[in-house]
């Protein structure tokens, strides 16, 4: 009787089935983590009953609850926490390490403390910056800091994404500039809402972005310097006219170490350009490889910051993931800015223009053997390139709307402030027609626009 | 008398003769008797009366139940001949019995007082029984005289006996009642009236006088404590009852009036048993209240329950001993259900236990309360400033600092005790703080009731084409330019209160001019007045009638339901989608200082003022519409 489809399958419904609304009920011993991954398919919620909970710096409201969704994040019990839990997956917490005493507390809490006593004497704050490698806590460690600055004082922290393929406030591929002047929200793994036309359950933030555009910097590292100078320059600027941003200072975001030069010339130019004046480096202390990095380090900045270098253990925090959770992120990111999420539902809007109303630019990818110039060292690497409206050059491809002209020259079009982003949902190379998704609705921007080597296949 | 008659009347008073107990066969003889022969009721009432005065005062009671049964069975005539003697039978055998049945004939005469439903008057003539009434209610108040004068003359020692008596159960009162000041007095004064006693000079009225307050005060504490006894004794008695009852009746006399107070008061001292200070007293309590309704033998039947229950005590504890004597008991030492009652059981039943058993706030809300005060008090007198362990090296970065552990850490919690319930965030107590909060708060209300209405569609009566645009859609925002962003302020975004320039900020976001061309004509027409520095303003300082039309302002995002009224014109203007800033806006119509006007009233109704304020609120408006 096996061959009928039912009978044989009935004895594992208890496994396939999986109530999602069975509430449980977890206690966080005071001072643990709480790791919780949630894979992209699954979704999960968490409620605080009592005691104080944290997620990255940010304090969750007592019986309210937050959903969560394609985010790996930990749960930090300040007071001892009683919290109920629903979700498709019957065990988010990470094996073997699911409640683990947040030994890293102590030293965000002290580093806190240290740049609160800053502010508290200078009306020019810390101007901040965390460096190491791939997956030591970075990005956690920012936004924990932006949370913590915001909590007790009224300061604006200005926190700056100098890592391209992170996503905060913006979709990939943007270098950003945003004043944190309000709570973020936990349950974004982009930290927050960017302006909407509507109303939104939190304050959003208004971030300022430089396209990079590529994905890797050292695709173009000529590019990210440029791009890195000019988020620069007008940061100091706003700096200069925003005295509670100043006095609150700034919080600087980087990309992992082993993506810059061997020689660190990049990070000492990133060092002079935002004048920095804290860096704090996280790394293993076990671990030779990192120690000898940070020695390395010390050595080639120590002109520039003089002991104002210090190391910071990995956070207890960190979980483990690969790249394709990476790119989950990425697409979550692209999909957010044009739809908005679970809580602020946005509306895009889709027009279809010719393909001459299309003015496309794009940087020149220096490891692309098939990228012209890609050989020749002599050429401008910040020059742009105009691409030819194919299928397979734009079809699905986040391009980036700039606020320069249809006609301008591609210099205006490199130095010109972003608009906004625009995604090609379809070519269509017989009428010569492209459907392109805008955030706004109406007509489509009269403008310059730049592609970026990222795809989002809807 | 014929010599049937006489047969009759001896046969009659034969039976009566045999009423020597309360019979009822007896009884209903006679009754039938008399019924039956009522030509011989002269003679039968005759015999009855002479049975009434001449047998012994026991069974007077019984021959008045055959007076009652043949007046209310057969009435007439024999109510007639019985009501002409009956009040002198009637007072005669009430002086004569003893108190119980006293009580016994009140309620006879209370059934001949009511009217018979046949005759509606009652049983006998009304001058009679009225004598009755008037005599019983003399004989009450002489009974009252007579207890009086029985008392025992009053001597110092007698009364200081009975003072110590009363002391002895005052004190025992304020054991149980520890609080009640009223006792406390009452043994100084007990105290006191000792003294005066003791210096014997009082005259014998006075002691008189002494006694019958003593006595008065005796028996409202025996009431008390017969109260109390009562309540306590409930549930015992609920068990014992009908057997109570039965041996009441059988042995109805055995203990009215002749208490054993001794014995009670030894065996059961710490209880709080009624002790009678006067022998009689129990006797003469149940006569006074048995005027009127009989509740005397209350007290009687109290005593018989204590005694069989201390009896049945005795008996059990008596064989426990003997068990235990001969090592037949096993006796649970930890788990026994009694040694975990004593460990648990309140200290206490009195008034203060009740005091402890006030129930307090949940667990949690007390734990909040006591974080929050050891919070605040960890960050007095804490200055991070002055904290050497906080200036930045590497030491003090890795290494635990108890300052930070103990005291600051508060400051990014507890130290702002009033946490927003809706996302967490944290407001102080000052009253700075309290008043963001509440700010705070009502922007969550405004904000989530305009989240939830963004799904309705708003329909406009004035304006039907427009209705499907009135769905309040979001989009996300164009970035600012750069020189936008590095003038902006974030204040714009995060202030909670409706302030006046909230468009400005958002204005901002508008697309720069210059690209604007390709637009539809109104942002060619606004590109043309900004690019011609104002030239929509006519030459004799009129405002174009078109521009004052294309005029908009943003929706503020304070504002619920999309709309406003015009306070000139009193129309209602619904908000519409403007392509070209991306936002919902009032078409014709302008800010002014926070208020909303159509920009063509607001035009008209300043045109026509003169003066200084014509031209700069003209300037003013000039400026507001570019």
């Amino acid at each position: 009787m096996s061959f009928l489809p039912g009978l044989t399958e009935a004895a594992q419904v208890p496994d396939i089935y999986i109530d999602v609304n069975e509430a449980h009920t977890q206690v966080l011993p005071i001072g643990t983590l709480w790791k919780i991954r949630v894979p992209s398919e699954a979704k999960m919620s968490i409620k605080v009953l009592t005691g104080i909970a944290e997620i990255f710096g940010t304090e969750l409201a007592n019986n309210i609850e937050y959903n969560f969704q394609n985010w790996n994040f930990t749960v930090h019990a300040v007071e001892e926490v009683c919290l109920e839990w629903k979700g498709t997956d019957s065990h988010p917490a990470i094996e073997g390490e699911d409640l683990i005493p947040n030994e890293s507390a102590q030293n965000i809490y002290n580093l806190h403390f240290s740049l609160e006593k800053m502010r508290n004497s200078t009306f020019d704050g810390p101007k901040v910056m965390i460096i190491g490698n791939k997956r030591v806590g970075k990005t956690a460690l920012c936004r924990t800091l932006c949370s913590y600055t915001i909590k007790f004082k009224s300061y604006q922290p200005m926190f700056i994404n100098l890592n391209p393929q992170e996503s905060i406030f913006s979709p990939p591929g943007c270098l950003s500039a945003t004043p944190i002047s309000d709570i973020l929200d936990v349950q974004l793994p982009i930290w927050g809402e960017s302006m909407t036309s509507g109303a939104t359950s939190l304050h959003s933030k208004q971030p300022l972005l430089k396209l990079f555009g590529l994905e890797i910097i050292a695709e173009n590292r000529d590019l990210y310097m440029s791009t890195v100078e000019a988020l620069s320059e007008d940061v100091s600027e706003r700096l200069h006219k925003d005295a509670l941003i100043q006095r609150s200072g700034c919080i600087i975001n980087t990309p992992p170490l082993s993506q810059l030069d061997d020689d660190l010339k990049d990070l000492v130019n990133i060092i002079e350009k935002f004048k920095v004046n804290l860096i704090i480096m996280v790394g293993d202390e076990n671990n030779d490889e990192d120690m000898a990095q940070f020695e390395k380090v010390s050595q080639t900045i120590k002109p520039f910051v003089g002991d104002f270098l210090l190391r910071l253990p990995r956070l207890t925090g960190v979980i483990e993931s690969d790249d394709t959770y990476e790119r989950s992120l990425q697409r979550n990111a692209i999909r957010e800015y044009f739809y908005g999420n679970q809580n602020t539902a946005l509306s895009p809007f889709s027009v279809s223009i010719d393909y001459e109303d299309l003015i496309i630019w794009e940087p020149i990818n220096l490891l692309d053997p098939s990228s012209a110039g890609a050989d020749n060292n002599s050429i401008d690497k910040l020059e742009l390139k105009q691409v030819t409206i194919t299928p397979s050059s734009i079809q699905h491809a986040l391009i980036c709307l700039t606020y320069s002209d249809k006609h301008a020259k591609p210099n205006d079009v490199r130095r010109s402030s972003i608009l906004g982003f625009a995604l090609v949902t379809e070519v269509n190379e017989k009428r010569k027609k492209v459907r392109i998704l805008i955030p706004v609705p109406g007509n489509f921007p009269n403008c310059s626009t730049l592609l970026t080597s990222y795809r989002y296949l809807e | 008398m014929d010599s049937e008659t006489e047969r009759l009347v001896k046969d009659f008073t034969g039976v009566l003769e045999e009423l020597t107990f309360n019979s009822k066969p007896i009884i209903t003889t006679l009754t039938k008797l008399a019924e039956e022969n009522i030509s011989c009721a002269q003679y039968f009432v005759d015999a009855l009366e002479a049975r009434i005065n001449k047998c012994v005062p026991m069974q007077k009671l019984y021959a008045f139940y055959a007076l009652d049964s043949i007046c209310k069975n057969a009435g007439s005539p024999y109510t007639i001949y019985f009501s002409r003697n009956l009040f002198a039978l009637y007072k005669k055998t009430y002086l004569l019995v003893d108190n119980t049945t006293r009580s016994k004939l009140i309620s006879l005469f209370k059934t001949w007082m009511t009217p018979s439903e046949a005759t509606g008057s009652p049983l006998f003539e009304t001058s009679s029984l009225g004598k009755i009434e008037k005599f019983l209610i003399k004989a009450s108040a002489l009974h009252q005289k007579n207890y009086q004068s029985m008392l025992p003359t009053p001597t110092v020692p007698l009364l200081l006996a009975d003072i110590d008596k009363l002391t002895i159960l005052t004190k025992q009162r304020l054991v149980k009642a520890p609080t009640d000041q009223k006792l406390n007095i009452k043994l100084q004064v007990l105290g006191q009236l000792k003294q005066e006693l003791q210096k014997g000079k009082l005259s014998q009225a006075a002691l008189k006088q002494v006694q019958l307050q003593l006595k008065e005060v005796f028996s409202q504490d025996q009431q008390l404590i017969q109260q109390q006894y009562e309540y306590e004794q409930k549930n015992q008695q609920r068990q014992q009852f009908q057997q109570q009852q039965q041996q009441q009746q059988q042995q109805p006399n055995k203990f009215v009036g002749s208490d054993v107070p001794g014995t009670i008061d030894s065996q059961k001292s710490s209880s709080s048993t009624p002790i009678p200070l006067f022998d009689n007293m129990t006797s003469l309590s149940s006569n006074v209240s048995s005027l009127f309704g009989n509740t005397g033998g209350v007290l009687s039947t109290q005593k018989l329950d204590l005694l069989e229950k201390t009896n049945k005590d005795s008996k059990v504890q008596n064989l426990y001993h003997s068990l235990d004597n001969l090592g037949l008991l096993y006796k649970p030492q930890n788990e026994s259900i009694v040694t975990i009652y004593n460990k648990i059981k309140p200290k206490d039943l009195d008034a203060s236990a009740k005091d402890s058993e006030i129930q307090l706030p949940q667990i949690d809300m007390l734990q909040n309360i006591l974080l929050d005060c050891k919070a605040y008090f960890a960050n007095i007198n804490v200055n991070i400033s002055n904290m050497q362990s906080l200036s930045f090296s590497q030491e003090n970065l890795t290494n635990p600092n108890s300052i930070v552990q103990n005291n600051l850490i508060h400051l990014l919690y507890r130290a702002k005790s009033n946490k927003c319930n809706t996302c967490g965030k944290r407001f102080g107590n000052s009253n700075d703080e309290k008043r963001l909060l509440s700010e705070h708060l009502d922007w969550h209300f405004r904000i989530n009731k305009r989240i939830k209405g963004s799904s309705q569609v708003i329909t406009n009566s004035n304006n039907p084409g427009t209705t499907a645009m009135q769905k309040n859609i979001q989009s996300r925002n164009w970035y600012l330019q750069d020189s936008q962003w590095i003038n902006f302020n974030d204040d714009d975004i995060t202030s909670t209160k409706n302030i006046i320039n909230d468009n400005v900020g958002r204005n901002r976001n508008r697309r720069d001019n210059k690209w604007k061309n390709g637009g539809d004509t109104s942002t060619k027409y606004n590109n043309n007045l900004s690019s011609s520095g104002g030239n929509g303003t006519l030459d004799d300082g009129t405002l174009d009638e078109e521009m004052l039309r294309m005029a908009k302002v943003p929706v503020p995002e304070t504002n619920v339901d999309m709309t406003f009224t015009c306070p000139i014109c009193k129309d209602t203007i619904n908000a519409v989608y403007d392509e070209d800033s991306g936002e919902w806006v009032w078409k014709n119509a302008v800010d002014i200082s926070g208020k909303y006007f159509h920009a063509i009233c607001y035009y008209d109704s300043i045109k026509n003022n003169t003066g200084d304020d014509h031209s700069s609120a003209l300037r003013n408006l000039r400026k507001l519409i570019k």
